[in-house]
């Protein structure tokens, strides 16, 4: 089941911009002869990965084909039903998928953007943008329930921040319910989730930006490049291994807020925030054992499915120049 | 000109927009619950300390500390070490093997926590390591391993490659080039992947809430959810903990900026 | 197909150590079943009998949600070491949502909770099955309860687990405010409480500080607008069987009264969270909070000052009324078969339905138990006391066992509050039910 995804992480990644035109696959095929002994080095990772990562999941793969409830002697196989039913009698889980897909894509396209806005901002080493590097990433190392209770704090709609701000400026009209809104609600999630980890994607943006070559901006420079020319064809290409750990890792990331979720809505999370991880955890809890381990598959395919994808479209716009 | 004058506006009202939430959590540490309410976002009306002093206070704090330190440290380390060694291999060894291995340790991201939770539970009951700090080791580099292969993998994937070329033409083994060669290049990546571990493993919850009993063995976020309960909750206790639980972290990110200068040294061997 | 037997597991584990030094562990660690984990008796209901007389000593485990409760327990169980030198209780406490998820895999095992609850509802149906409970039917701790209120802790009969609280899930109430629009008695029928209601309102006070953001503490509202409406005492129960339906006139009664009391919910009802209800009614700006009495000590931590009562809404005319409030009987004990330390827990049961310690518990944490002639203290313990002895239905919302129809059910009452029309939030309430029931 793995090898689906592989290809494409190598490929696009060991197409490093900074080999001008040797291709990634021409490349590795003529570094084909490594020492032996290099197959040694993954050992370490795959021993303790398989003894306590991928056995305890096959296992949960081998539930997702019964009934069983998490705790009793018996269950039964019941072969594919519970996909089936997952995907074509399950209105709670469709409405979790659709909540999930609108709360990614705000969060993939404006927290990508900022965090590599911010990125390009303070990219170079002077004391101010060390500072403003640490305030902006401050709010990764809090932990998901106090980012939780302090954005509840914000949104009430009788105390919170939000509509006294509303109501100082004179734009009363404008007030709302915010997660009381069941079609706004999950759009105010995604703020509180980009506010949360935009700083996060900046470290790997920052780090990205800091293995471009200094000199392709001088000759860029010297050749009268504008900063927008410069962008699009230095940085955007160049920083293609970055922006590829970025968007996946914000994708996985957006399919697993569970506890942000958890501690904006309440447990059990109301219809309008209800995302894939809490669905599933509403049915670990409801004693599904078997159904939820299904979801938890169809959950992890899709992941793979939407990472894929996005590595086509961003391929597509960061081929080498 | 006006590239700078962006970027000043920029940053400066995201600065504020990260700003006024943290400065509700600060401010609110030296509240009480009553005036918390009444002005969330105004200064407080006295500096007391008296939230800290609990806090600090509360029996198994200092000692949930050290575990937290003790228990972040080593996972982070062990698991830099072994992710780092796993992602060399993988960007380096050629074909479907390296793709086969990289993919297989970083799809470990994309499963639900619940979904092994149970499981793993049972695994190590067996193996005697639940209410361990050892078993919270191990549990901690698993779950980092698929984060920290899949970030070193992504760069080390576009280091130069005349680099590790040079070093084996010279004669020297995969792990002296791996330590003497891929480990200095990859200082900002290491760097950036360190942190990321450090906010994963020292905010973890969930596993330490299940494997950990007694209160000698638990960690931070473990030991703040006693100011938690089920109907009542203690707004400025649980904010006066968040930022004594953040601090070591914000510490953390501070030493490893260092490490972003570097980069631009191991970027210029490119040109 | 059936779990596997245990009588291999000492092997495997050895076999597992042994490849785990070796670094190759995948193929044995996959025998390692999840079920095999546990110690105890599992799909069995708690067989053995109980050793009523063994040497209380070590450490006792209690496990609980109950966080903060942990000081006045502590004191408690000070108390209990004095009196069993050789023996320490320790608490091993979940927040309530990790506690629902986790405590029946962690209670299993053995590691923790010699001494465990499980709230009423789902989680004690799965825990007697899962064999968690010795059967405590027959020992002398039963005795020391009111009969009356520990049913909930049967299971066929046989009595597994003893409720220790006793909470009233219904709107408490400012008395400065009702008495200053002349309301001294709680409404006897629906039109007296939306009288109430419209007076509070022309006093500029909210009638209702109602956490409608979260539903877990939204649906005890539920509770009281059931309790007169339906047909039956068993409606949840017959919700989730399919012999109701959300659809049903009795239900749609229910969700156009919620749809009547629209107006008198804070501003924004649907998006409060409980905190906010609590201080808003705490700072005596709402003449109810629609929650339970569990919530007083934290209005009282806010800083509340006003007299306290409750205010449940009765939802048809005096003659029409079975039930004037709602009570439920949660926290429930019980002794851990998987224990290595049962007359340990047995005798820490004991000492907890003790009238003198079922005191302090109940004093130190406002709250009234099922333990008979406990003394109550406490001011407004004292002060709500009367409803012990009022007609109380039993909360119903915990007769659903399934989350997601739970949920359906309460969230249609949600939807109302929030502009849709009774039919609509009915049916789509019961599209998720049927599918349910249908899986």
């Amino acid at each position: 089941m793995p090898t689906t995804t592989e290809p494409e992480w190598s490929t696009e990644s060991a197409r490093s911009p900074g080999h001008g035109r040797t291709s990634g696959r021409r490349g590795r095929r003529r570094a084909g002869r490594v020492h032996p002994a290099l197959y040694l080095f993954p050992l370490p990772a795959l021993a303790i990965y398989v003894v306590f990562f991928a056995m305890p999941t096959l296992q949960a793969v081998q539930y997702s084909g019964t009934n069983w409830d998490g705790f009793s002697a018996d269950y039964d196989n019941v072969g594919l039903g519970n996909f089936e039913r997952i995907l074509t009698g399950d209105d709670l889980f469709m409405n979790a998928l659709t909540n999930n897909l609108k709360f990614m894509l705000v969060v993939v396209v404006f927290q990508t953007i900022f965090a590599l806005g911010l990125a390009i901002f303070l990219v170079k080493n002077t004391t101010a943008s060390t500072l403003l590097r640490g305030l902006f990433f401050f709010p990764t190392v809090l932990s998901s329930v106090s980012v939780a209770y302090t954005w509840k704090f914000i949104y009430d709609p009788n105390f919170g921040l939000a509509n006294r701000v509303l109501e100082f400026v004179g734009l009363e009209q404008f007030t709302s319910s915010y997660l009381g809104n069941d079609t706004a609600a999950i759009y105010w999630v995604a703020i509180t989730q980009i506010w949360f980890h935009a700083g996060q994607m900046m470290v790997i943006f920052i780090a990205g930006l800091q293995s471009v070559p200094a000199e392709l901006y001088e000759v860029a420079e010297i050749d009268g490049a504008g900063k927008w020319k410069q962008f699009t064809a230095i940085t955007w290409p160049m920083i293609a291994p970055a922006t590829a750990i970025v968007v996946a890792y914000t994708t996985i990331q957006s399919f697993k807020a569970f506890d942000l979720i958890l501690g904006l809505s309440g447990n059990p999370p109301r219809y309008s925030m209800d995302i894939l991880s809490t669905r599933i955890y509403t049915g670990f809890a409801n004693s599904e054992f078997g159904y939820a381990a299904a979801e938890s598959l169809i959950f992890m395919a899709f992941i793979a499915a939407v990472v894929l994808a996005q590595r086509r479209i961003l391929k597509f716009t960061q081929k080498d120049v | 000109m006006r590239f700078n004058l962006t970027r000043g506006v920029v940053l400066t009202i995201y600065a504020v927009i990260i700003l006024v939430p943290l400065a509700v959590v600060f401010f609110g540490s030296f509240k009480t619950t009553p005036e918390l309410f009444d002005s969330p976002f105004g200064l407080p009306s006295s500096i007391s300390f008296d939230n800290y002093d609990t806090v600090l206070n509360e029996q198994n704090l200092s000692q949930a500390f050290l575990n937290s330190v003790l228990v972040t440290c080593s996972s982070v380390a062990l698991t830099l070490f072994i992710g780092s060694l796993a992602a060399y291999a993988t960007a380096r060894i050629p074909g479907w093997p390296g793709w086969l291995i990289f993919g297989f340790l970083v799809l470990g991201m994309t499963v639900p926590a619940q979904a092994n939770m149970i499981p793993q539970y049972a695994l190590f009951n067996q193996l005697g390591l639940l209410d361990s700090r050892i078993g919270l080791v191990i549990i901690n580099v698993v779950v980092g391993l698929p984060v920290a292969v899949f970030i070193l993998g992504g760069f080390m994937k576009t280091l130069p490659r005349e680099a590790y070329e040079a070093s084996s033409l010279d004669g020297a083994g995969p792990l002296r080039t791996y330590w003497s060669i891929v480990l200095p290049m990859s200082k900002p990546s290491l760097a950036a992947t360190a942190i990321f571990l450090f906010v994963i493993q020292w905010n973890d919850l969930l596993y330490p809430l299940l494997f950990i009993s007694s209160d000698s063995k638990k960690t931070i976020p473990l030991a703040l959810l006693d100011f938690q309960g089920q109907f009542l909750t203690d707004y400025p206790l649980l904010f006066t903990g968040v930022v004594i639980a953040s601090l070591p972290m914000a510490i953390t990110y501070v030493l490893l900026q260092r490490y972003f200068v570097a980069g631009i040294t191991a970027g210029a061997v490119k040109g | 197909m059936n779990q596997k037997s245990h009588g291999t597991m000492y092997t495997r584990r050895r076999i597992l150590q042994m490849f785990a030094a070796s670094g190759l562990v995948a193929v044995p660690a996959a025998c390692a079943g999840p079920g095999s984990g546990g110690g105890g008796d599992q799909g069995g209901g708690g067989g053995e009998a109980l050793p009523t007389d063994g040497p209380v000593e070590g450490e006792i485990s209690f496990a609980h949600w109950r966080a903060e409760d942990q000081a006045v327990l502590e004191k408690m169980f000070a108390r209990f070491s004095e009196e069993y030198p050789d023996a320490s209780v320790s608490q091993d406490i979940s927040p309530s949502n990790d506690y629902q998820s986790n405590a029946l895999q962690r209670i299993r095992s053995g590691n923790v909770g010699d001494l465990f609850v499980a709230f009423r509802g789902a989680q004690f149906v799965d825990m007697v099955d899962a064999g968690l409970y010795a059967d405590l039917s027959g020992t002398d701790v039963v005795e020391r309860y009111d009969p009356a209120l520990i049913d909930v802790g049967q299971s066929d009969g046989t009595q597994y687990g003893l409720p220790y609280q006793l909470v009233f899930n219904q709107p408490v109430s400012n008395l400065d405010i009702l008495e200053s629009v002349g309301v001294t008695e709680p409404p006897p029928d629906w039109d007296s409480f939306l009288a109430m209601c419209e007076d509070v309102v022309a006093a500029g006070l909210v009638p209702m500080a109602w956490p409608g953001g979260e539903i877990g503490n939204a649906g005890h509202l539920f509770n009281c607008m059931v309790m007169n409406n339906a047909p039956s005492d068993d409606m949840c129960a017959k919700i989730e069987s399919g012999e109701y339906a959300c659809t049903d006139d009795w239900f749609l009664t229910t969700l156009a009264q919620y749809a009547e009391l629209r107006p008198y919910f804070q501003p924004n009802a649907t998006g409060t969270a409980v905190e906010p209800a609590q201080q808003l009614f705490a700072q005596g700006d709402a003449a109810l909070l629609v929650t339970g009495s569990f919530h007083i000590t934290a209005v009282r931590e806010l800083g509340a000052q006003f007299p306290v009562g409750m205010a449940p809404p009765v939802t048809v005319s005096a003659d029409e009324r079975k039930y004037v409030g709602i009570r439920n009987a949660t926290f429930i004990l019980g002794v851990n078969t998987a224990s290595d330390n049962q007359a340990g827990a047995l005798e820490l049961l004991r000492f907890l339905s003790e009238t003198e310690a079922a005191s302090t518990y109940a004093n130190g944490t406002v709250q009234h138990l099922t333990v008979a002639d406990v003394t109550y203290d406490n001011e407004d313990l004292a002060a709500t006391s009367d409803w012990l002895s009022k007609e109380t239905l039993l909360a119903p919302r915990f007769q659903f066992t399934d989350l997601d129809i739970r949920n359906a059910a309460e969230q249609a009452c949600i939807d109302v509050v929030g502009g849709d029309s009774p039919e609509q939030a009915a049916e789509k309430a019961q599209g998720i039910i049927d599918q349910r029931i249908g899986s």
